[in-house]
């Protein structure tokens, strides 16, 4: 358990981080807050040459809702900051899922940008990012890029992220008026890797009615999944207790087929995303 | 014996390392550091089974930083360094044909078992080096179900021994057929017992240096069984047992597995003799989920027959006990203690066990904390609750009147014609009964049950479990203590092994009060076997009790020595103040007595009896169960310290909930292991845990003169079977809990095959 040799460089800036990134070729890592990268080194299952450390550079911390209305995050926005910044409405998810990742020493040192980074299909924040529609925010020597998240997670472990991109921030675009959010997950212990997990999102009309529902899954698939046909069936719907276990069904039906491990099996995680669903559609139905 | 004015013995006093552990100041073997020190990293099988063809170190010796590869091939005669068994009671002929040899030769047996071992002046370079080791392997499909193993289509683990079952354990008991032929109920059960590792938060290590000046080999990181480890090195290295000197350093949990002499044991002594430098090796998490020992897995099949007044009439269980790929140190202890604590508290007519010690392409397996007992109690306990359904009893209800009563006490089970050569099953004393009702006043069963029928109504799924257990302990054959006092105190010399469970308060507390002298002027110490007399180790919950009457020994020595010195009778002579008095104030010091060596020595083990209450909720939704209140009553004799022994119990009955809970090492279809982290391996956690609340019960023993019976382990007895129990009673009908794991993922499971609702995912595969 101690990680294969690397060089390791520190960089003070982001354009040193993509500078350095730039000149390391294709087997570097960056490394920011280390809790998923560095029980990889240890395992020898990531052999990076280089590791560029981005964990002192400035000015990608921070977390601000913007006139036009939409939000952003900064890649080294710690998920203790995250959990505790006074994210509301239809950024609440965000929030909740944040105070879900691991345990207090992990959420103070892992970061926003690393966890999309990393795309473990467990991640919460990358299903949180899918149900938000979130725009990823990718910097190279050769310029910025914007990638929707839905193209960004492409397998386990994969972004499309290049080898010479580092990850500066996630765009949330403005939601409609009312729209709110919340996040339910499950995991055996506190702490450990969800089992299952849903990001779930909704405006209610006056009438009581939902519109623009997102459902997000985690942990049932390769990356995180939408729910699009339990999303359809929803909206509009009261979230009636016959709508809502409509779209658990349906959203249970998302879930890949090759979902689950000993820990659990696929049966036993859609019957949790369904569990979950129910569970989230309860809470946005209630008045803020 | 005079009669002690202190009261010492039974008093809550604080641990004596808390002060030094909690402020960082302990060193553990990973903190020894030697000039000169060398790194040791064990090269190890990724096969589960297969033919080794080669194993290839050129290119690991190329590496810069490295000095040494050795493989099978490097030591003659390596058949000679196969690791004997530990216990004589443990041992069978068929045992010693399939111990380990510290690295494999011709065929590997199980992922983990080390092949060659490479040594650098660094342990980062170790590391590199021993991925550039080249083994060979042709793989081979292994054999990973104990109850099937000895199946006649089965591969052999070892094919020179000709049987994937090491032996078969005959116990009779009564005519085990007529009690069943009079019997109005028979309830029959297939149960496992899932395969756990203790996991303590220290792994091994081990630091070896060999002096050629002096001929003398030196281990830091011994633990448990300091003389044994001390005899084994001195054998296989052909040194003289005064020439190997074992050395105790802080020890970061041991639960069974710590200290038992393994492979690594004799590789790192091999290699600082060979190399004449010190030697240092220091086990991964990964390499100690597959290397340390693991525990627990069985399957029994098991009958009960009672009769319909509730009366338990009679037994059989059919099972196998996996011993993994070899037989350790331990010996059959796997099938061994579960056979002995099969029958527990209740008054059977009759029994019959017949349990199969299976060999698997699988970690060895060894003892863990409550070791057997831990197993036999939850497939008996949750046999006695399959009853008391069919009988439509209450479950204390009908485990209460099956108690074996005080006034049988003592009691045996002697074994019966067809019995194999067992070790007989007898309980010295008791009040099964008394102890049974103080569990339950503790736990408020009566309320429980109110309780339980109320959140019913709500309709929650609370359940409540009961298990009672008999847990032998303090084994023999003796201990040795050698007491020395002088002007600047007392000191207590005693072979024993301190895995952080606080021996080392409680024998100076005995020390103490009989001497009469403040607890802080006793030293203990046990740390290097240089300087302590024999000593059998911490196993089997004997440490206080044999070590503690040894000590006692001793002073009735010193106490003989001072009569004459005194002019009085030894009955005469009273200890105050750390001097020996006879009537009329005259006084001699213990210096003037000189030192004393004492010996408790025992061919009899302490039964306990002991139960647990867990109530539990389930989650229907998510699978998830909890254990909301665990309550414990043990008897333990008399409690020397009744603090330490409270964090015992409570320790075990934690770890025991995690692993009902939470904890499995699982294997996949090749053998590959699947928990080799704590985040797969998962143990229980403050937030996962309720308050276990412990009932001491002492009455006393008549095996020993300071009437002491075990607690270290006492707590994980009962755990699986209450928990198990509590599961299945709030699962309620149709939903039944045949394996000890009741993880998330098993009890959606059983709820889902029960009864799903229209439209629900059902479960159509293994979670």
């Amino acid at each position: 358990m101690k990680p294969a040799p690397f060089a390791y460089a520190a960089a003070g800036t982001l354009d040193e981080a993509v500078e350095l990134l730039g000149e390391a070729g294709e087997d570097a890592k960056l490394l920011a807050g280390g809790q998923s990268l560095l029980p990889l080194l240890a395992f020898r299952l990531a052999r990076p040459s280089h590791i560029i450390d981005i964990g002192a550079v400035e000015d990608l911390d921070s977390i601000d809702e913007h006139d036009d209305g939409h939000l952003s995050v900064g890649a080294l926005v710690r998920h203790a900051t995250l959990e505790r910044a006074d994210l509301l409405g239809p950024w609440k998810a965000l929030a909740e899922a944040a105070s879900l990742i691991g345990h207090l020493p992990i959420r103070v040192r892992g970061t926003f940008g690393g966890s999309l980074a990393h795309a473990d299909p467990a991640g919460e924040l990358g299903v949180v990012a899918a149900a938000l529609d979130a725009e990823v925010v990718l910097k190279s020597v050769r310029g910025l890029r914007t990638v929707p998240v839905g193209g960004f997670f492409l397998a386990p472990l994969t972004t499309a992220a290049d080898a010479d991109e580092v990850v500066v921030e996630a765009r949330f675009p403005a939601p409609g008026r009312g729209f709110r959010s919340v996040f339910e997950e499950f995991s055996p212990r506190a702490g450990d890797f969800a089992y299952a997990s849903v990001a779930a999102g909704c405006r209610m009309a006056g009438d009581g009615s939902a519109h623009d529902v997102r459902l997000a899954l985690g942990s049932v698939g390769p990356t995180p999944l939408r729910a699009r046909e339990a999303e359809e069936a929803l909206s509009g719907s009261m979230l009636d207790d016959t709508a809502v276990a409509e779209g658990a069904r349906l959203a249970a039906a998302a879930c890949g087929p090759s979902a689950g491990d000993w820990h659990a099996g696929g049966d036993y995680r859609r019957a949790l995303v369904a569990h979950l669903v129910e569970r989230a559609l309860r809470r946005l139905r209630e008045p803020a | 014996m005079s009669k002690p004015r202190s009261r010492l013995i039974g008093s809550p006093e604080p641990r004596r390392k808390n002060r030094g552990l909690l402020r960082g100041e302990g060193a553990y073997v990973a903190d020894v550091r030697l000039d000169g020190q060398l790194h040791a990293r064990v090269v190890r099988s990724p096969a589960a089974r297969g033919r080794l063809l080669g194993v290839d170190t050129s290119e690991a010796l190329e590496t810069p930083g490295v000095v040494a590869a050795l493989t099978a091939a490097d030591i003659d005669d390596i058949d000679d360094f196969r690791i004997p068994i530990r216990l004589p009671f443990a041992e069978s002929p068929e045992a010693n044909r399939v111990l380990q040899a510290p690295l494999a030769a011709d065929v590997v047996r199980y992922v983990g078992e080390p092949v060659a071992v490479v040594v650098a002046d660094d342990p980062y370079v170790a590391e590199d080096a021993a991925e550039r080791v080249v083994v060979d392997i042709d793989e081979l499909e292994p054999v990973l179900d104990p109850a099937t193993a000895s199946e006649s289509a089965r591969p052999l683990v070892h094919e020179h021994f000709g049987s994937n079952t090491v032996n078969r354990l005959a116990y009779r008991y009564g005519d085990v057929d007529a009690a069943f032929a009079r019997a109005d109920v028979v309830v029959r059960r297939r149960l496992r017992v899932h395969r756990l590792a203790a996991a303590p938060m220290e792994t091994r290590g081990l630091v070896a240096d060999f002096d050629p000046a002096s001929g003398v080999l030196t281990v830091w990181g011994g633990a448990k069984v300091k003389h044994f480890t001390r005899g084994l090195l001195s054998n296989v290295l052909g040194l003289e047992p005064a020439d190997v000197r074992v050395i105790e350093v802080e020890v970061g949990g041991g639960f069974g597995t710590r200290g038992e002499p393994y492979p690594e044991d004799v590789l790192v002594a091999l290699l600082a003799r060979r190399l004449e430098r010190p030697v240092a090796w220091i086990e991964d998490r990964w390499e100690h989920m597959v290397a340390t020992n693991h525990a627990r897995e069985q399957e029994h099949d098991f009958e009960l027959a009672a009769d319909a007044s509730g009366r338990l009439v009679g037994f059989r269980v059919r099972g196998w006990c996996d011993q993994g790929a070899y037989v350790r140190t331990q010996g059959l202890l796997p099938a061994v203690l579960p056979m002995v604590h099969f029958p527990g508290p209740y008054r059977w007519q009759a029994f019959s066990m017949d349990l199969d010690a299976v060999l698997t392409n699988r970690t060895p397996v060894g003892t863990y904390r409550g070791p057997g007992m831990t197993e036999a109690t939850f497939v008996r306990e949750r046999m006695v609750d399959i009853a008391a359904a069919e009988l439509g009893m209450d479950p204390a209800d009908l485990r209460r009147r099956n108690l074996i009563p005080a006034e049988s006490m003592p009691f045996a089970f002697a074994p019966g014609p067809g019995s194999g050569a067992v070790m007989p099953i007898m309980y010295e004393g008791g009040d099964f009964v008394g102890t049974f009702d103080e569990l339950l006043a503790t736990a408020g069963y009566d309320r429980l049950r109110v309780e339980q029928q109320q959140a019913r109504a709500g309709g929650r799924h609370a359940g409540v479990g009961i298990a009672a257990y008999i847990e032998f302990s303090g084994a023999g054959p003796f201990e040795d203590v050698d007491v020395i006092g002088g002007p600047a105190g007392v000191i207590v010399r005693a072979g024993v092994a301190s895995l952080g469970q606080g021996v080392e308060t409680a024998l100076a507390q005995i020390a103490a009060e009989l001497l009469d002298v403040a607890l802080a002027d006793v030293t203990v110490e046990f740390h290097d076997t240089d300087e302590i007399p024999q000593g059998f180790g911490a196993f089997a919950s004997r440490s206080t009790a044999l070590a503690g009457n040894a000590i006692a020994a001793a002073v009735d020595e010193m106490r003989a020595r001072a009569a004459p010195l005194l002019g009085c009778g030894p009955d005469e002579v009273e200890f105050r103040g750390g001097a020996a008095t006879a009537p009329g104030a005259r006084s001699v010091g213990l210096d003037e007595i000189g030192p004393a060596r004492g010996r408790f020595e025992t061919d009899a083990l302490t039964a306990s009896f002991g139960g647990a209450v867990c109530s539990v909720s389930v989650d229907p939704g998510d699978g998830r169960a909890r254990a909301d209140r665990f309550v414990l009553a043990h008897d333990v004799g008399r409690a020397v310290n009744p603090r330490l022994l409270r964090g015992q119990l409570a320790g075990a009955a934690a770890q025991g909930i995690g692993g009902a809970l939470f904890e499995e090492v699982a294997y996949d279809d090749n053998g590959q292991p699947q928990s080799v982290t704590l985040a797969d391996y998962m143990m229980p956690t403050a937030a996962e845990l309720p308050e276990v609340e412990v009932a001491i019960i002492e009455q006393g023993s008549g095996s020993n003169p300071l009437g002491i019976k075990g607690g270290g382990e006492a707590g994980m007895v009962a755990s699986l079977g209450a928990v198990a129990n509590g599961v299945a009673d709030a699962m309620g009908e149709g939903a039944e809990v045949l394996s000890s794991s009741v993880s998330p993922a098993r009890v959606w499971r059983a709820l889902s095959r029960r009864a799903a609702p229209a439209g629900a995912p059902r479960a159509t595969e293994e979670a």
